[in-house]
């Protein structure tokens, strides 16, 4: 919220207030960097160049907001303009065919389930999050906003500066590709 | 709206209702067609196994390294802004407190010199001048005790 209290104190240059909020937010804003940007050493330093712009930019931040997608902000667009210098039109391009190697997303291990169903679970669990990463990265941020990262429709709206029925379609063409490759077993040449 | 056709609309917003993106009313309508359509619960049913996929992905983390030299060189930052602004915000109080003084010291210096001029014999040009140097004087005293100020903020922080 925006009338968090350590909001409220990092914007007076509280120190303690930065860690808190670090430890808060740490995990998702890592994981929706490693969706994005796909390799674990960019999603690094992405991950430290975005708390880095929150104690420069903290005092512009109006505490009418709501910190959360704001933060989320500052972390695509520092994402976005990485894809965009290291990869020029891996924002529109399918998923080369290079990294079909596991990666760290897809190295996924299920809930507390018997040991057959954990081997299920976790052959279902591996084919989705690779399915997921050869999807556009237009279409893996909004599914890691929506069933990742729980947010409502009008935040991710906020994070993406797109307006709500955009949302709406890009969950929804989103949705129907994943569920294109994983029924057909299709994982590359994927196109928005 | 015949049944058939509103079972091929229904059937097209199944993955934005497993996704709770539709508005109350719209999912209301969805519940009750699927109430009666085995076909729709079914496929409703295979979305829910792509959307429970999806948020029981595993959360990959960041290393404690990671976090550590994050949080280290972050709160560097935090308190070079911090002090960027306290010094804009003291540079701002000086700037208005000089120019407070340089208005208000031209009547001041007209009444304190008035008669002194006259004894004098000043014309008003020359004491534009003598005000102009008074005036450049206060600024270069409130602007070298802005930097002094400054720096010495900077020294204490550094021992701090």
């Amino acid at each position: 919220m925006g009338g968090d209290a350590a909001v409220l104190r990092l914007r007076r240059g509280d120190p303690d207030a930065l860690a808190t909020l670090m430890a808060r937010y740490q995990n998702r804003i890592y994981r929706y960097l490693l969706r994005l940007v796909r390799q674990p050493a960019d999603a690094d330093d992405l991950f430290q160049q975005t708390w880095l712009r929150v104690a420069e930019k903290i005092h512009s931040f109006h505490t009418s907001r709501s910190f959360e997608p704001w933060l989320f902000t500052l972390a695509r667009n520092l994402a976005f303009d990485h894809l965009r210098r290291v990869r020029p039109g891996s924002l529109d391009e399918p998923v080369s065919a290079d990294s079909e190697e596991e990666t760290k997303a897809s190295q996924l291990a299920s809930l507390d389930l018997g040991p057959f169903e954990q081997l299920l679970a976790h052959e279902r669990a591996g084919r989705l999050a690779v399915a997921l990463e050869r999807l556009p990265v237009r279409y893996r941020e909004v599914l890691s906003l929506r069933f990742e990262e729980e947010m409502k429709l009008e935040e991710i709206a906020t994070v993406l500066d797109a307006p709500l029925s955009t949302v709406k379609s890009r969950l929804h063409r989103s949705l129907d590709q994943l569920r294109s490759m994983l029924e057909t077993g299709r994982t590359s040449e994927v196109r928005e | 709206m015949s049944r058939g056709n509103e079972h091929d609309e229904i059937r097209e917003r199944l993955a934005l209702f497993v996704a709770g993106a539709l508005a109350a009313g719209e999912e209301d309508r969805i519940a009750r067609h699927t109430a009666t359509c085995p076909s729709c619960a079914a496929e409703i049913e295979r979305w829910q196994l792509i959307s429970g996929g999806l948020r029981q992905l595993r959360t990959p983390q960041p290393s404690a390294a990671l976090f550590e030299g994050t949080r280290a060189l972050a709160e560097a930052e935090l308190a070079a802004q911090t002090e960027r602004r306290r010094s804009r915000i003291v540079l701002t109080l000086l700037t208005v407190f000089s120019w407070t003084i340089t208005i208000a010291g031209w009547p001041v210096f007209r009444l304190v010199t008035s008669g002194l001029l006259s004894l004098l014999d000043i014309r008003f040009r020359e004491l534009w001048i003598l005000f102009a140097i008074f005036s450049a004087l206060t600024w270069v005293a409130g602007g070298s005790a802005a930097v002094l100020l400054s720096a010495r903020r900077r020294h204490e922080r550094r021992l701090a």
